[in-house]
């Protein structure tokens, strides 16, 4: 049944958008509503690509029918670009702050942190993730919690750089 | 496509009866979406309409009681892993809850859903195997309770009637404060499933006597399995290098591995009896 109105916000944004129940977030940001940021990948939740925010929580869009997902909030990269700037005023609890996405930001592109940079905006999330919870995870911990990032150029080691300047920064930020 | 709904019943009582009410094949319950989620998008199971249970009152929770650890089926595996309730009683099954897959599966995953799912090389199932857990089954014509392994039936497959909801596991106080470990082997990517994993726990007294032991492997057999023979050859005497390698050679004996990717049924069966013996030296040489 095409044709199907679904409600849901996406950045903050209120959306109703045509949509296959059957269809997948992934899908539906990227051809419905031109949020290309969001890639898709392995379609079985493995690479990391098409990682998004939904309701406080980093998931897979490539897993979550457009049914699953309606009523819900949603944050896309090109929604933690908005963050960053400043352009998001009464942003959701558990996004990451927007000290913190700019700190990223810069570090993964002085440390080249991205190649081909298919991979980037899920491991932005995961890096934005990784240190809002933890501001100095051990090496140990990046590595466990950005495997479920797969860089197809393995330029893993100027990701762990980014990492690393960015949560020496935000750690000064962050402390008193 | 086939138009699919979500419908996300407000109570147990509800849930049950849409659940009862239903052909099989038209509603499948959704929990975190990422074992189901793969088939949908294959088309490998195609219903109409999707159960979800996240405004069902109680299946998102935890408690400690003096029986035992009851664990919701909504508990996702990374508030699993986090809760300082389960790292307190049980820490073996917060660890390898935030082990499996990777962070977005983890924050998806709920742990009815996981047991539910029934993949023979997943990794809480051989966890909760050593730890004697149970699972509640209930449906409109009643509830009952099973131990795991009884669950547990075969690949993709379990012991829960088409009406019925897995509705919480629990884990007896009696597996509380044994020495516990659990390895997951994953020689390809570590948030694969493991080509095997190996869990085990054992009470030891002062003397260094094993009074109680449980092994079971995953990844290895049609279901994850417990291996009493192994559990026997540990439980009496002290946990020396000969116990330790004779109850490995139990878990390789009863052990039923099929060639995958993950490695062939020759090399499963080995790594089953490698890594049984390493994880039962370890917990021998803890203090």
């Amino acid at each position: 049944m095409t044709g199907a109105v679904v409600e849901l916000w996406v950045n903050g944004e209120p959306v109703r958008a045509a949509a296959d129940g059957a269809e997948f977030l992934a899908e539906f940001l990227r051809e419905r509503l031109g949020l290309v940021g969001t890639k898709l990948g392995c379609g079985i939740g493995v690479c990391g690509l098409c990682t998004v925010w939904m309701d406080g929580r980093l998931v897979s869009s490539c897993l979550v029918p457009v049914a699953v997902a309606a009523g819900r909030q949603v944050w896309t990269v090109e929604g933690l670009v908005a963050l960053a700037e400043g352009r998001v005023h009464n942003p959701p609890p558990g996004l990451p702050r927007p000290e913190l996405v700019r700190a990223v930001h810069r570090a993964f592109v002085q440390c080249e942190g991205l190649q081909c940079g298919i991979c980037t905006a899920g491991q932005v999330w995961a890096v934005c993730a990784l240190l809002s919870e933890e501001p100095v995870p051990p090496e140990g911990r990046v590595r466990e919690f950005l495997a479920g990032n797969l860089c197809r150029c393995t330029g893993y080691q100027g990701i762990l750089r980014a990492v690393q300047q960015a949560s020496e920064e935000w750690a000064q930020r962050a402390a008193p | 496509m086939r138009p699919l709904e979500y419908v996300t019943p407000h109570s147990l009582a509800e849930a049950l009866e849409r659940l009862a009410g239903s052909d099989p094949s038209e509603t499948v319950v959704w929990g975190g979406g990422t074992a189901l989620g793969p088939l949908l998008r294959r088309g490998l199971v195609r219903p109409r309409v999707l159960l979800g249970l996240e405004r069902v009152a109680g299946l998102q929770d935890l408690s400690l009681a003096e029986d035992g650890l009851r664990v919701g089926a909504l508990v996702r595996l990374a508030d699993l892993s986090r809760s300082p309730v389960v790292r307190g009683s049980l820490p073996l099954l917060a660890e390898a809850a935030g082990r499996v897959g990777n962070v977005r599966v983890r924050n998806a995953a709920t742990l009815g859903g996981h047991l539910a799912h029934a993949d023979p090389a997943q990794d809480l199932p051989p966890v909760l195997l050593a730890l004697d857990a149970q699972v509640r089954l209930e449906s409109v014509r009643g509830t009952r309770t099973l131990p795991l392994e009884r669950f547990l039936v075969g690949p993709l497959q379990t012991a829960r009637a088409d009406d019925e909801l897995l509705t919480e596991v629990w884990v007896p106080a009696a597996a509380f404060g044994r020495r516990t470990a659990y390895v997951r082997f994953t020689p390809r990517s570590s948030q694969d499933y493991p080509t095997v994993g190996v869990a085990a726990s054992l009470r030891v007294d002062a003397d260094g006597v094993c009074r109680e032991a449980r092994v079971a492997v995953g990844g290895a057999a049609p279901t994850a399995l417990r291996v009493p023979a192994a559990e026997a050859a540990l439980v009496g005497g002290r946990l020396t290098r000969e116990r330790c390698r004779d109850a490995a050679a139990q878990v390789e004996s009863a052990v039923d591995p099929w060639d995958d990717t993950r490695g062939s049924a020759r090399y499963k069966r080995a790594m089953a009896r490698v890594w049984t013996e390493r994880v039962l030296e370890d917990l021998a040489s803890e203090a």
